[in-house]
């Protein structure tokens, strides 16, 4: 390594040369090494986006985090989409019901092909959902299509779905993105080399932080960049290191960043449901008195005030009142804390005896924010709580298999009403479907049940209405609020539409601005 | 210099074998039961006793011993919790990084420190000397996380010279090393500063002056390279906190290197991989250490007179 | 000249009072008031409130008694321990002092702050933690310099003949050595002082200090960088304070070995 003629030195001269050198080498070495390690300077036509959290799966099959779901969106098709007010739209089949129990999916004509080039027929359509359907797989979304009873293939382009019972919801099931048969027969990870006919493909993992996808149409290069903390999201943003930036930002970021000339601010209220999940079969969490005090206990008015300044709004069910299926003028729990010490009294708590509960969350600083906010309005009325944050994965690994006794989170990207019984129903406990904390309520179940075979809208909504305030007197989770979705993108790129549910679908018609070269005018706050 | 070798040698192996033992120690510091530390206090039976089992948990500590080190030799570390990999991959990817990061920080610790202890000493007790002193010190107690957010917000922020973080660019080295770099360079002014004013009082440099050689050459030919001796010792051992300190700048830069890699998986209780990244780190500043000795020995022939 | 003393020694003076009476004071570090989120300093505001609505001022102080609490008990059990196991070792010598020099060693072997992180992690988090991380990391430094003292003391003429006329080894290590390495050991210590504050404030910074919602001047400043770009004061006072706070404890560290160093010389004459 070091220089030859550096030890010739040595030899001719007093010993002490060396030492003269040594700055010398090292600035040499250094050198080398700027040029040899930072070759890849970033390639100034690719897209880049920038997200809190990697995706952890990028197997249709088995994801179930936002960040995944939303990226597998582009990775591959799906039979079934969704309108803007959330009814299924046909996406890679049309549809027709037979009978109550018997659905047949037509293919398009010129549906893209899988990106190894093979063609897409209803071959894969079948063995992907028998995959999530083979109790072998644990698959988490195998709950809400265990409906399926049998799968029919009469044709390369026809697929017959039998079910099992009737349900007027089954088409926005399939939403699942579908794989090629011939590789989930030889187990490929899909996970690690995505295959599947979406609008982009898959081109590379260079490392944990980074997936790099192309755009089918153009070969745009989009990149997603994992950048937990937010602030040096911002700042990249701001440096022009990414074009793009949406959600998981705290609101005093979002108000300096919508100050920003060189920024285009996009906004739109959010139905994505943050909420306190519990552990029912904690003799704590299980205690529907607790749960009640809690829910007093939390001053969500004024969190969505100062905290999220105004950027989210009050939330009391799962959906909100301007879907179809969601509750209109429901009162909720007011912040009353009173009212939840006396109930902790009921419950037979009191000053000398505080009740602990242990809150998990993950380490995202805003998410951890919320929950010392949480921790300290609850301490208030008598409830101590020890907040355990643990990095995404771990985090969500333990809401996942149950390993909590209160957490927060939100479900993201929910349209269906199917959602209650993969997170509610007590036959929904992991890994069959969602419902982590093992509610288990005849009556919910029943709702649940009744709402799936009825095949009236107002029946149903009268049915769903009544789950909901259900759920709001049995708390199996504590409502809090919808965030709204902001996107930040910078001058250099266009096209980029907020999508209502904040998935990444805009990134279809984005371009860069080739033209435009990014200055570096930032506004510096005053200190 | 054979006998002096032998037993700098020996010595340094003592202190692997040490390492490896208080490495391998580590994982049984965990209070409590390590296996429900890594896998959640509500983790399945199941889980747990398959875990014990791949760590070896469950025999008895000297057999625990033997087969780690056996594991080692093999250049097997295991494989990581949390993402399943093999633990010596994960190692060679952040190598590159935290060594690229040091030896840039190096160069700059020496490229501020020469000139500062330079001035300093040759103008003893005047103001170049208090203001060299005076920034030596303030460099010395400003402590890297501090240092490291506040040249974002100047460096990437204000003047938008510099990437925010990450190794995107070839500038992006710069701030992660000055945040490194400065307080190394603090420590190393001061050394230079009392080794060569320690020189300058010696009786060759009198007879350089008598002879009318310039007081710069005097400076640069005779008095600096002969005070450089103590300086080399003390860069091999600041290089140990170079490379602690790393684990905290590569942390506030997010710079994919062995400290980065240390946090995490520390964040993700991935023990394992924590455990390889102190072995390496510290192996790593064992062996500069014994090179820098050996060096030492072989520019200074008096060296083996005494025990180091 | 006394503008060296002084400065340094009225800040760790401050910071010492501070930790000692922050209990006594009316200091709410822990209340939240979402309506004070990120409200800079000010008149009537006083150092301005942080993202959760909390006094920068009260989360100030009781950072100072955590470090002040952690500084004094590394330092404590370092010179203590350190020094009587350094100095005991120089002074038996042969295998003792052989083990003895081995384990330090090995303890040497790891670079800077590493084998506490390490530590910590492996302890988990929280103050008495970060002490224990601190404290068997740092007694080295302390135990070495003792010994090396000793080694040199002991063929002082005094050492000598205490050691004809028959004192105890113990009578000998306590009444004629220790005295002796007090003053090195102080010097040591007082730049100890500086070291600990910056660990403990390193490893909160990292997550592996004290825990929320408890104050460090470390975690102070890791949350204070996220809110950077629009209160940078949240990064800067905290920042500011353990600066001066160990800038303060080098200067007095520095000062101390001048003068001990010109009392020794005053001494030899």
């Amino acid at each position: 390594m070091i220089p030859q003629f550096l030890i010739s030195s040595v030899r001719k001269s007093p010993r002490f040369i060396i030492i003269i050198h040594w700055p010398a080498t090292l600035l040499i070495l250094a050198l080398g090494l700027v040029f040899g390690a930072c070759s890849s300077q970033p390639d100034p036509n690719t897209i880049r986006m920038g997200v809190a959290q990697a995706p952890t799966n990028l197997d249709p099959r088995y994801a179930t985090d936002a960040t995944s779901a939303r990226i597998n969106r582009l990775l591959y098709s799906r039979l079934v989409d969704f309108e803007q007010d959330a009814t299924p739209v046909p996406s890679l089949a049309t549809w027709v019901q037979q009978s109550p129990t018997h659905y047949v999916f037509t293919l398009r004509d010129h549906v893209p092909e899988f990106h190894n080039g093979q063609g897409v027929t209803s071959q894969d359509i079948k063995a992907t959902y028998e995959s999530i359907l083979s109790p072998h797989n644990a698959s988490p979304h195998r709950g809400v299509l265990h409906i399926i009873d049998r799968m029919e293939t009469p044709s390369d382009t026809e697929i017959s779905f039998y079910l099992k019972r009737t349900d007027p919801f089954f088409p926005s099931y399939l939403v699942i993105g579908i794989l090629p048969a011939n590789l989930i027969a030889n187990r490929h990870p899909f996970s690690d080399h995505p295959i599947g006919n979406g609008p982009f493909r898959f081109l590379d993992r260079p490392d944990e932080t980074r997936v790099r996808l192309v755009r089918q149409t153009d070969g745009q290069l989009v990149e997603f960049l994992r950048i937990p903390d937010p602030t040096v999201r911002v700042l990249k943003l701001l440096a022009g290191e990414i074009q793009l930036l949406q959600n998981d930002l705290p609101p005093e970021l979002v108000a300096y960043l919508a100050n920003q000339p060189t920024l285009h601010l996009q906004q739109s209220r959010g139905a994505n449901f943050a909420y306190l999940g519990f552990n029912h079969q904690d003799p704590l969490t299980g205690n529907i008195l607790v749960r009640q005090a809690i829910a007093h206990a939390i001053n969500r008015e004024d969190i969505i005030r100062y905290v999220f300044q105004n950027r989210a709004r009050q939330a009391q069910a799962l959906f909100p009142p301007d879907h179809w299926a969601g509750p209109v003028q429901l009162t909720g729990y007011p912040y009353d804390p009173d009212r939840a010490r006396t109930l902790l009294a009921e419950a037979g708590f009191g000053i000398s005896h505080r009740p602990t509960l242990i809150y998990k969350t993950s380490t995202d600083p805003f998410r951890l924010r919320l929950a010392t906010i949480i921790q300290d309005q609850l301490s208030r009325v008598g409830i101590d709580v020890v907040i355990q944050s643990h990095d995404w994965g771990t985090f969500y690994g333990d809401i996942k298999t149950g390993r909590f006794q209160m957490y927060s989170l939100a479900w993201v990207g929910v349209k269906t009403p199917d959602i209650f019984r993969y997170a509610f129903h007590s036959q929904s406990i992991p890994p069959t479907g969602a419902n982590r904390g093992r509610f288990a309520s005849p009556i919910a179940d029943h709702l649940i049940e009744q709402a799936e075979v009825s095949t009236n809208r107002t029946e149903q909504r009268t049915l769903y209405h009544d789950l909901q305030v259900h759920f709001l007197e049995t708390l199996p989770y504590i409502p809090l609020w919808f965030e709204d979705h902001i996107c930040f993108s910078s001058t250099e790129i266009t096209g980029y539409r907020l999508e209502s549910d904040g998935n990444f679908d805009g990134l279809l018609q984005v371009q860069r601005n080739t033209s435009t070269t990014h200055v570096a005018s930032i506004r510096s706050p005053a200190i | 210099m054979t006998a002096f070798l032998m037993t700098r040698l020996s010595s340094t192996l003592i202190g692997i074998l040490g390492v490896l033992c208080l490495v391998f120690l580590l994982i049984h510091l965990i209070p409590g039961d390590p296996v429900e530390v890594m896998l959640g206090e509500s983790a399945l039976q199941a889980d747990k006793e398959a875990l014990r089992h791949s760590l070896g948990l469950n025999l008895p500590l000297h057999q625990q011993w033997w087969d780690y080190m056996r594991s080692l030799l093999r250049l097997d570390l295991g494989h990581s919790l949390f993402s399943g990999r093999p633990i010596l991959d994960l190692l060679v990817e952040r190598i590159p990084a935290t060594l690229y990061l040091s030896l840039v920080s190096l160069t700059i610790a020496i490229t501020l420190a020469l000139p500062l202890g330079l001035l300093a000493a040759t103008h003893k007790h005047q103001p170049w000397d208090l203001g060299a002193m005076g920034f030596a010190l303030l460099g010395m107690s400003i402590p890297n996380f501090w240092l490291g957010p506040i040249l974002i917000l100047v460096g990437s922020l204000w003047l938008g010279w510099f990437p925010v973080s990450g190794q995107e660019g070839w500038n992006a080295v710069l701030l992660p090393a000055l945040t490194l770099g400065t307080a190394m360079a603090a420590i190393l002014a001061r050394m230079v500063r009392s080794s060569l004013l320690e020189t300058l009082g010696e009786d060759f440099l009198r007879t350089a002056q008598a002879k009318g050689l310039s007081p710069t050459r005097i400076l640069l030919v005779h008095a600096l390279p002969n005070s450089l001796l103590p300086i080399l010792t003390l860069l091999g051992l600041q290089l140990g906190g170079l490379l602690g300190g790393a684990v905290i700048t590569e942390t506030v830069f997010a710079w994919p290197g062995l400290g980065l890699l240390m946090i995490e998986a520390i964040q993700q209780r991935d023990y394992p991989v924590v455990q390889a990244a102190v072995l390496c780190i510290s192996l790593t500043y064992i062996l500069v250490n014994l090179l820098t000795d050996v060096v030492y020995a072989w520019l200074d022939p008096r060296i083996q007179f005494k025990r180091p | 000249m006394t503008m060296r003393l002084w400065f340094p020694a009225s800040i760790v003076i401050l910071w010492g009072g501070l930790a000692l009476v922050s209990p006594l004071l009316p200091l709410n570090p822990h209340a939240i008031d979402l309506a004070n989120i990120l409200t800079p300093p000010g008149a009537t505001t006083w150092l301005g409130y942080d993202d959760l609505g909390r006094s920068i001022a009260d989360r100030l102080a009781t950072g100072a008694q955590t470090s002040f609490i952690v500084a004094l008990a590394v330092v404590f059990l370092g010179v203590t321990l350190g020094g009587l196991l350094g100095a005991t070792s120089g002074y038996l010598s042969g295998w003792v002092d052989h083990i003895f020099v081995r384990i330090v060693d090995i303890l040497l072997a790891f670079p800077g702050l590493l084998l506490a992180i390490a530590l910590a992690a492996a302890l988990g988090p929280g103050i008495e933690n970060v002490i224990v991380a601190l404290s068997l990391t740092g007694w080295v430094g302390y135990a070495r310099l003792a010994r090396a003292q000793v080694l040199s003391l002991k063929q002082a003429d005094h050492v000598v003949a205490a050691r004809a006329i028959g004192t105890s080894t113990w009578r000998i290590l306590t009444r004629h050595l220790l005295p002796l390495l007090t003053a090195p050991l102080i010097v040591e210590a007082s730049f100890g002082i500086a070291g600990a504050i910056i660990a403990e404030a390193g490893l909160s910074f990292l997550g592996l200090g004290v825990q929320p919602p408890e104050a460090s001047w470390g975690s102070m400043i890791r949350d204070g960088t996220r809110y950077m770009l629009v209160a940078p004061h949240l990064v800067i006072i905290p920042g500011m304070t353990l600066m001066l706070v160990v800038l303060a404890a080098n200067l007095l560290g520095d000062w101390l070995r001048d003068w001990l160093d010109i009392k020794d010389q005053v001494g030899k004459r």
